[in-house]
């Protein structure tokens, strides 16, 4: 019995190194958030199997917030796409029936391209998607 | 309800089954002991897994997308990197039982018990964040209906009884072929996992690449059909594969592959008298 107390101690470092290492993950993906300093943009958006509709089209430069709820019958994704819809900016998976899942995102003015992937395949239901600069708090584009 | 059922199933499938591998060693080689060190392992790993996803669903904070895919992308080669190293201990379990070795097998352990306990936990927690951001979620939205909920966790339970049932298949198998078989398909599934880093890696734009296919199979083999769950849960095989996942995943597999083969069926030297001796160094690479 001994044997399997100090087995179980030797775990501990193992756990506190993953926790750790974790949380310190945490703290920097935190920061995004903490370093756009405005308001938070809430966009809800509504995936099925053939639409993928958003709250608004268009949003403030800054933190957005995609709450991303599956109206559909199929697990489903959504991305945030750079104007071209190639490089993936955020993406949000395992969308299950039901389920509302958060996207959280920093961006920069431009033009991004939203996409829902009902089936979690293909290309998805794509639309383009504007980020004005915003005028109460300047952002630096580039 | 049934695919929120698959996505659970997907994300634990994989776990139970090299949990499972695991503990049907363990007691196979008589070692039972070390058996309390994987389910610390496994317990730690949902844990910290659990309260991650919670501080991240209920706080005020919210992992970026990029961290995230980071997390999943370096926890997934660090866990490539652990099951090889239990592969190729395998190769050498499964040539030594042929020659009826079984203490070699003893002398391995020992040696691996620490090991073992971070593939237990690595294997658990690499897809563990993602898992427990999706049971929350099931879990927040419980609120207007229990469906998803339900689904993830009967999905969870499909995957535990998987690896419970590989364990049992374990116990009734000759030791030898035990871990030549297991071995083998623990090298398709680190490769699969390999080939998912790679992918994370690429959507958080750390690696280059992640528009460039391969190939794409999506309309054949849908992703949330029952039998691309199963292919993405065991193997981690993507529909749609990029060319960078395609290279590393035959630079990995045919290599230790053939590493694998060959080590377990080279033929035992059986010393005169009682083998006594570990295994000379020379002979494992």
């Amino acid at each position: 019995m001994k044997s399997v107390r100090q087995h179980r101690l030797a775990a501990v470092p193992v756990a506190l190194t993953l926790a750790v290492g974790l949380g310190s993950l945490a703290a920097c993906g935190g920061e995004d958030t903490s370093k756009a300093g405005g308001a938070t943009t809430n966009i809800a958006v509504s995936s099925t199997e053939d639409a993928c509709t958003l709250s608004a089209e268009q949003a403030p430069a800054g933190q957005l917030m995609f709450a991303v709820k599956n109206d559909g019958s199929v697990a489903t994704e959504f991305y945030l796409y750079d104007a071209a819809g190639e490089k993936v900016v955020a993406e949000v998976e395992n969308i299950g029936p039901g389920l509302t899942r958060n996207l959280e995102v920093s961006v920069k003015a431009g033009t991004y391209t939203t996409a829902c992937k009902p089936g979690m395949a293909g290309d998805g239901i794509r639309a383009p998607f504007i980020v004005v600069a915003a005028s109460a708090s300047p952002v630096t584009t580039g | 309800m049934f695919a929120n059922f698959l996505i659970g199933l997907r994300e634990g499938v994989e776990a139970s089954l090299v949990v499972g591998i695991l503990v049907a060693y363990l007691v196979r080689s008589g070692r039972r002991a070390l058996v309390a060190r994987i389910w610390a392992g496994v317990g730690i790993a949902i844990a910290v897994s659990l309260a991650f996803g919670a501080l991240l669903t209920f706080g005020p904070n919210q992992l970026s997308f990029r961290a995230q895919e980071i997390i999943g992308g370096t926890l997934s080669l660090v866990a490539v990197g652990f099951v090889s190293w239990m592969i190729l201990w395998m190769a050498r379990a499964a040539r030594s039982l042929r020659g009826e070795l079984e203490n070699r097998l003893e002398v391995a352990a020992a040696a691996g018990g620490m090991s073992l306990v971070l593939v237990a936990v690595v294997a658990v927690g690499r897809e563990g964040l993602e898992t427990a951001l999706f049971l929350w979620a099931a879990a927040q939205a419980s609120s207007s209906t229990t469906e998803p909920l339900i689904g993830a966790a009967l999905g969870l339970a499909a995957a535990v009884i998987i690896g419970v049932s590989i364990y049992r298949g374990a116990l009734h198998l000759d030791l030898g072929r035990f871990f030549a078989w297991t071995g083998g398909f623990l090298v398709i599934v680190a490769a699969g996992v390999l080939s998912y880093g790679i992918h994370d890696l690429q959507e958080a734009d750390v690696l280059p690449g992640v528009s460039s296919l391969a190939f794409d199979v999506s309309n054949q083999i849908p992703p949330a059909s029952w039998y691309g769950t199963l292919l993405k849960g065991t193997v981690n095989f993507t529909p749609a594969t990029t060319w960078l996942q395609a290279i590393a995943w035959t630079l990995y597999t045919v290599p230790v592959l053939f590493v694998f083969i060959r080590t377990v069926r080279r033929p035992v030297r059986r010393p005169a008298g009682r083998a006594r001796r570990p295994i000379p160094q020379e002979q494992l690479a």
